[in-house]
């Protein structure tokens, strides 16, 4: 059995024998269950296909499943190595080579992120405490897109200190702020030139507009509290502290070439990159 | 595939990727395991409506007073036991011995039918001197359509079971049968283990809660 | 029926037993009615679920004409009932179904080299069940008032919520008609289901390790599992609500104790799943076609894998986000809301896992890619709302509205019928021995994609203004017009574009370009035997030795098995 191809004759191969049964089986099973809405002479009827059905169908697969010899057919085109060679992405890594070949680390992006998501937290805390002098007032906004009874709340309640509101908002802006910075970690390198343009200003702008023209829709109350000015201040020095941090991070080159023993950290003499000339 | 082996080929492949598991296995205990979601189904909804009925008669009326509880675990270990009848008679098979076969498999079609017979009887005495009948009350749509259901599959499993039990004494069944004979009995043990789970739910359970 | 019509290439036409000596039209249906072929059975899942898509279709657009401006008369209330509650019993359990079934059925034993599948006799027995009851269901519009005042065809809903459906206040049998019609055809489900598992579990050929399965056949079997899980409690709930209109049980009746809200918790506990066993067949076809057309291998493939897996688990913990605005407890709406949103990691790895096979590819933009990534496109839209209503106050907000509707035919039309459509114009050639059209392929493309979005695009905006589900009309002041009146326009290039597509399905058949064994310059087994593949599929037993066998065949200097 060590061949890796094994030839049978055609008509060696046995299929089942075509058979009726099971439509018999499946086609009395439904006038039986039809009978509960029509007649029960229709279930009775039902019963009775349904019989036979289970009979031929018992006689098609006992003691052995009846079974035919395979028809010749025409063969299938061979399959033959192909004189064109395979245009490689990157030269010498492979047909099998991934862009990019090189990403910021992910460290870089959680930890951007994490900054980011510090600095953007101050600028919108200075907005609450320069226009509205609470500290809490834009902690709590945040909180409403997830607590639900937040809607309800007056301006008052929304100044002062409540734990729910700092948990949740804190909680949202940490994962919001680590999935943003991993995500500019992985996609900057994808972009041909103006990262910083791109990290710092475009996407931000992009975000805000879209938040803007849905939440005035979905949330008038909501929208009615947010000054978008300082929104897009905040949403902006997100998008320089992270971008500029996951820029001056040094880019590490992906595993892909590697073989597996060497991406689980083994090192052994035998153990060849894949891709490397034999 | 047509081309000759390459040389290059590191290793043939082993023989084939799966091991012992025939289809008939896989799809027998495929069946189990959508029957015991169905099973789940009806269980839970049972479960949910424990101690929520408004309309008498409450299970601890019915199931403790007239049935004594000594009658159905009588029946159920009747059907407890038969999965080791139906054990011993696969075991007899795989040795060749027909003989013992067909008395072990006759035990199991006597036990299960003791089983049904049982409940027949609790059924007749909770309609007709408790009158707890499925459109009585939750307690009754409950108890009737997760026992009734089990019940139904016990019948199942007989009618197959007395099949073979025929077959087997006319001379059809051969020890070359025996998978598909092991495959009855995973049938017949899902049939027995769920009952377990039914009865603790229904006369253990459901029987003590407060309503 | 017959799809394929290459009369030199098939082996179909072997005269069988006793269907020597008919006419051909007697022989050819004695073929298709006793047939247990795994691609027979699978083309007449195919064909039957692309007419009972036309069906449905025809349902919406009923709707649709209905609702195009306030205060139309075309359809009364009654009528308009049945019309949405047929036309989401047809889509789910008589469209999706049967399609993702029938393209499972060709597809496994093709790409993991078997001959048929586990159980044939089981998978024949499983497509009829599905028919009969299918016809079941639609038997009830033609029962009418006939016999016993059968009442007409169901109209409460396809999630049938209870009390709505006792026998108190849903009189006649239509309800017992649709809960019968889906048992039915569910049971078939969940034994095709079985097989499917069994044949993926134990019938792989020789080198086909798990971890060398085409990601297709991965994605399949985690479908097939959710479909054995998932489809009996269904069939459980539905007993009890038989028990309760036939024999006076009282699950659902809330006089006697029962409870509504136990009917919803069991119908999503099988409605969520649900929709995960549509989706993914959609992921299982454009993850085999973004490769082919971008010239490359998947990216991620072991991601991929364990994405599907967790998708398939974490489905089964979901439900109660369709609950929502019943007035559960804060604490269990945080609990499905997390789970909800956790979904969108597996889904959205696979998302970057498709693009990032397409960046730096050679794309070929066939009509099979085209709509690939159309399903991309409007899959993400469909998705990215799906995390909105995820978050509790947003889905109270719009809960039962037309933004929902949207929502879902997002998710349903463009994740699902963009895969089908893909899939379609991908293996019609492997079925038939034949390629479809291009050129109306592509047209048909783009009159769907603005039918599409215009239709649905615009429900998003009616559902923000207030505008509810499952009304039969509307007065002009709501505001409702404009956009109602855009979701209807979009209709008529929806009926343009399966126009086209039908042609093309049928002439194709007959006077399509011969496809030959490989059109696409593909890499999985299917492509290895000729198209038509005859009865046994292969002559000899396949040997694989990496995800792509063909690859290796096509390139020895290089092969893929080095790298996996
Ligand atoms: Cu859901």
């Amino acid at each position: 059995m060590t061949e890796p191809t094994h030839t049978k004759n055609i008509r060696e191969i046995e299929l089942p024998q075509p058979t009726a049964s099971p439509m018999v089986t499946a086609f009395g099973f439904t006038l039986m269950v039809a009978g509960i809405v029509t007649n029960w002479i229709v279930a009775i009827v039902g019963c009775v296909i349904m019989f036979v059905g289970i009979v031929k169908w018992f006689g098609q697969s006992n003691p052995e499943s009846k079974e035919m010899p395979a028809v010749p057919a025409p063969k299938p085109t061979p399959i033959v190595p192909r004189v064109d060679g395979v245009a490689h992405l990157i030269s010498d890594s492979g047909h099998r080579a991934r862009l990019p070949l090189a990403i910021h680390p992910y460290s870089a992006g959680i930890v951007g992120g994490l900054l980011g998501g510090v600095v953007m937290a101050l600028v919108a805390v200075g907005w609450s405490l320069a226009m509205h002098g609470s500290l809490w007032y834009t902690v709590n906004l945040l909180a409403g897109c997830m607590l639900s009874d937040f809607a309800e709340q007056t301006t008052e309640q929304l100044y002062a200190f409540q734990t729910a509101g700092i948990i949740v908002g804190v909680m949202i802006q940490l994962v919001m702020s680590v999935s943003v910075g991993l995500l500019y970690g992985v996609v900057m390198p994808l972009l041909p030139r103006l990262h910083l343009l791109f990290a710092a200003i475009l996407i931000p702008l992009m975000w805000s507009g879209l938040t803007w023209a849905s939440i005035s829709v979905i949330n008038p109350a909501l929208s009615e509290h947010i000054n978008w000015l300082w929104f897009v201040i905040s949403q902006i020095s997100f998008g320089i502290v992270t971008g500029w941090w996951i820029i001056r991070s040094e880019k590490v080159s992906t595993m892909q070439n590697w073989h597996y023993l060497e991406r689980m950290g083994i090192d052994s003499p035998g153990v060849r990159k894949m891709g490397e000339a034999e | 595939m047509s081309t000759a082996p390459m040389t290059a080929y590191p290793t043939p492949p082993e023989a084939l990727p799966q091991d012992g598991m025939s289809n008939g296995k896989f799809g027998i205990g495929l069946m189990i395991v959508s029957e015991i979601t169905f099973f789940g189904t009806l269980i839970a909804a049972y479960v949910f409506y424990i101690g929520r009925d408004i309309n008498p008669p409450y299970p601890q009326d019915v199931l403790e007073v007239s049935i004594a509880p000594f009658k159905v675990l009588f029946n159920s270990v009747f059907l407890l036991i038969s999965s080791v009848w139906i054990w011993l008679a696969v075991r007899a098979m795989r040795k060749g011995r027909m003989g013992a076969f067909i008395f072990w498999w006759a035990l199991t079609v006597v036990c299960g039918a003791e089983f049904l017979v049982g409940t027949g009887m609790e059924w007749y005495d909770m309609i007709v001197n408790d009158g707890v009948w499925i459109g009585t009350n939750l307690f009754g749509s409950g108890f009737y359509t997760v026992v009734g259901f089990h019940a139904f599959h016990v019948t199942m499993g007989l009618i197959v079971l007395t099949l073979i039990l025929i077959l087997a004494l006319l001379g059809h069944v051969t020890p070359r049968n025996v998978e598909k004979i092991d495959l009855v009995s995973w049938y017949w043990h899902f049939v027995d283990g769920i009952w377990i789970v039914v009865f603790s739910v229904v006369y253990i359970f459901g029987n003590q809660a407060i309503t | 029926m017959r799809l394929a019509g290459d009369s030199e290439v098939s082996t179909l036409e072997t005269p069988i037993g006793p269907a020597t000596g008919r006419p051909p039209f007697l022989s050819q249906l004695h073929e298709w009615v006793t047939t247990v072929d795994h691609k027979k059975l699978g083309s007449m899942y195919v064909v039957c679920g692309i007419i009972y898509m036309i069906i449905a279709g025809l349902e919406a657009s009923m709707m649709r004409w209905q609702l195009a401006w306030p205060g139309q008369t075309v359809l009364t209330p009654e009528e308009f009932n049945r019309l949405f509650t047929m036309h989401g019993t047809t889509m789910v359990f008589f469209v999706g179904m049967p399609i993702l079934l029938g393209s499972a059925n060709i597809m496994i034993p093709l790409m993991i080299g078997a001959r048929d599948l586990a159980f044939p006799r089981l998978n024949a027995f499983g497509f009829w069940l599905f028919l009969f009851g299918s016809i079941l269901l639609y038997f009830s519009y033609f029962g009418g008032q006939g016999l016993y005042g059968m009442g007409s065809a169901p109209d409460v809903g396809w999630f049938a919520y209870a009390p709505l459906t006792e026998r108190t206040y849903s009189r006649g049998h239509s309800t017992d008609y649709w809960i019968l019609g889906i048992f039915v055809a569910g049971i078939g489900s969940t034994a095709t289901g079985i097989n499917f598992i069994a044949t993926i579990l134990g019938m792989r050929c020789r080198g086909m390790t798990l971890m060398k399965m085409p990601l297709f056949v991965w994605i399949m079997l985690v479908d097939a599992i959710l479909i054995v899980i998932a489809l009996p409690p269904l069939a459980a709930a539905q007993i009890m609500l038989l028990f309760d209109r036939l024999l006076g049980a009282h699950f659902f009746d809330a006089q006697a104790g029962g409870s509504a809200l136990l009917w919803q918790n069991l119908f999503w506990f099988f409605g969520h799943p649900e929709v995960y066993i549509l989706i993914l067949p959609a992921f299982a076809y454009v993850t085999e076609i973004i490769p082919v057309f971008s010239r490359k291998v998947i990216f991620g493939y072991p991601l991929m894998v364990a994405a599907t897996v967790a998708i398939g688990f974490i489905s089964l913990g979901v439900w109660v986000h369709h609950m929502f605005s019943v007035g559960l407890s804060p604490l269990i709406n945080a609990i499905f809301m997390a789970s909800t949103m956790l979904v969108g990691v597996p889904t959205g790895i696979k998302m970057f896992n498709w693009t990032a096979t397409m960046i730096g590819g050679k794309i070929r933009f066939d009509t099979p890619m085209l709509f690939s990534i159309g399903f991309l496109c409007q899959f993400l839209m469909g998705g990215l709302t799906g995390i909105f209503l995820a978050t509790v106050p947003f889905d109270w907000q719009v809960s039962d509205s037309y933004f929902v509707v949207g929502h879902f035919h997002y998710v349903l039309f463009g994740g699902l019928i963009f895969g089908i459509l893909a899939a379609t114009f991908y293996w019609y050639p492997k079925v038939t021995g034949r390629m479809m059209s291009e050129t109306l392929g592509k047209w048909q493309f783009w009159l769907l994609i603005i039918g599409f979005n215009m239709t649905f695009g615009a429900m998003h905006v009616s559902g923000l203004l207030g505008m509810p589900r499952r009304i039969y009309t509307y007065q002009t002041e709501r505001g409702w017009d404009l956009w109602n009146l855009l979701t209807s326009i979009g209709v008529i290039f929806q009926i343009a574009a399966f126009t086209l597509f039908a042609i093309n399905l049928l002439h194709s058949a007959f006077k399509g370009r011969r496809a030959g064994d490989d059109p696409w310059d593909a890499w999985t087994l299917e492509w290895s035997t000729t198209s038509p593949p005859p009865a046994h599929n292969f002559d000899e037993d396949p040997v694989v030795y990496s995800r792509r066998p063909l690859w290796d065949l096509k390139h020895p200097e290089d092969p893929d098995w080095k790298y996996e």
